[in-house]
């Protein structure tokens, strides 16, 4: 069985304008393979063709993609997930590209830096660890899986608008994370930083990133906790 | 050399004005046609497109009830009301009011918990589009 490709091709070095270009791929008839191993075979192909890939297992994050108009991770969807009779993949939306379907993240690590994404405790040191009970650690569930991929980001309306100023699914979720967790004791000031009409305010809802997330978390969710947290403070 | 220098920079995230200087050319993938959008995105810019041309009906609407606060002025505006597209563009704005306010309700709903699962998204969604049509069907019969 043939398989038609189209694919996001820009040479920062040759090409004035990105272009799509088309690939053909045999597939044996009955089988069924990864976006990523797509790739990789028409990689084999043209040489040429870029993006990023580690793992191959839905684990680094790295091999983010729109695929048919759906951003996911290229190694943990199968070909026979995307309907049609050509399977379309282009570099993630709202981001610089570099070169094909390898895009430039330094907006999206910009507001994961902002919302301080480690543990921070003001306490005297433990003599061995920070203590957490197994109720509170549950807390984390959900948030701390995030593998940093930006396919929610990169498929919110609101981040596209306005990536510098919207902390974004991801980043937010990671706020979240820190703000539940009961060893941490910056709650306030961390709430401060995001009490303003952007960082946290310009999430409408949408849930494309919860559609999107390769890891089936919530970021609308945990969105929804930071308001409600905000909220409460300011009462 | 330089511009080695330059993408090393970058790639350390040291600079913004570094990563400004490679970023100029780059071009973005934005084009909304190729992109794919849940029920809940389909939802969420009707409430936007209702309320900005909700927001441009209202001049229209404050013309209309400031005519009509005497009763020639009153007799004067159902006169015109009975017209065929001034049916359907009362018709037009109630609809949109209707969705709209179908649709702010469920956003007070998600602020208040309900419906943020993906399932939950989905179905509030998809009830809101189905409402707002049938309230749209709805005020065509008392219309009409």
């Amino acid at each position: 069985m043939k398989m038609k490709f189209s694919i996001y091709r820009y040479n920062p070095d040759t090409d004035k304008k990105p272009r799509m270009q088309d690939y053909e791929l045999e597939i044996e008839e009955g089988s069924d393979m990864m976006v990523l191993d797509a790739l990789l075979a028409l990689k084999d192909q043209d040489p040429t063709l870029s993006f990023r890939r580690s793992c191959r297992e839905g684990v680094c994050g790295s091999d983010g993609v729109n695929m048919n108009g759906k951003n996911g991770l290229a190694c943990i969807t199968p070909l026979s997930d995307l309907k049609g009779s050509k399977v379309v993949i282009r570099p993630l939306p709202g981001l610089p590209v570099i070169r094909d379907l390898v895009v430039d993240m330094a907006q999206f690590y910009r507001q994961y830096e902002k919302v301080r994404p480690y543990l921070i405790n003001n306490d005297e040191p433990p003599a061995r660890e920070h203590l957490q009970s197994p109720k509170d650690r549950a807390k984390l569930d959900g948030l701390y899986e995030c593998i940093l991929c930006a396919c929610c980001s990169t498929s919110c309306p609101s981040f596209w608008w306005n990536p510098d100023k919207f902390v974004g699914p991801s980043g937010l979720l990671q706020a979240y994370r820190f703000l539940i967790d009961s060893r941490d004791t910056e709650t306030q000031s961390r709430l401060a930083d995001l009490d303003d009409a952007y960082s946290v305010f310009r999430c409408r809802g949408i849930m494309n990133c919860v559609d999107v997330c390769p890891k089936g978390l919530n970021p609308t969710q945990a969105i929804g906790h930071i308001r409600s947290m905000l909220l409460q403070q300011g009462v | 050399m330089n511009l080695l220098k330059i993408r090393n920079h970058h790639f350390l995230f040291h600079n913004r004005e570094d990563i400004d200087i490679v970023n100029k050319n780059r071009p973005v993938n934005l084009n909304l046609a190729t992109i794919k959008f849940p029920v809940t995105s389909i939802s969420s810019i009707l409430h936007r497109i209702t309320g900005v041309l909700l927001f441009l009906s209202i001049p229209l609407c404050l013309w209309a009830l400031q005519l009509s606060l005497t009763p020639a002025g009153f007799a004067e505006v159902k006169s015109v009301m009975s017209g065929g597209i001034v049916k359907f563009i009362s018709w037009a704005i109630l609809s949109m009011l209707a969705y709209h306010i179908i649709a702010g309700l469920r956003h007070l709903m998600m602020d208040a918990g309900i419906g943020e699962t993906l399932e939950g998204g989905r179905f509030g969604a998809y009830s809101v589009i189905v409402l707002g049509v049938v309230s749209a069907a709805l005020l065509g019969v008392w219309i009409w």
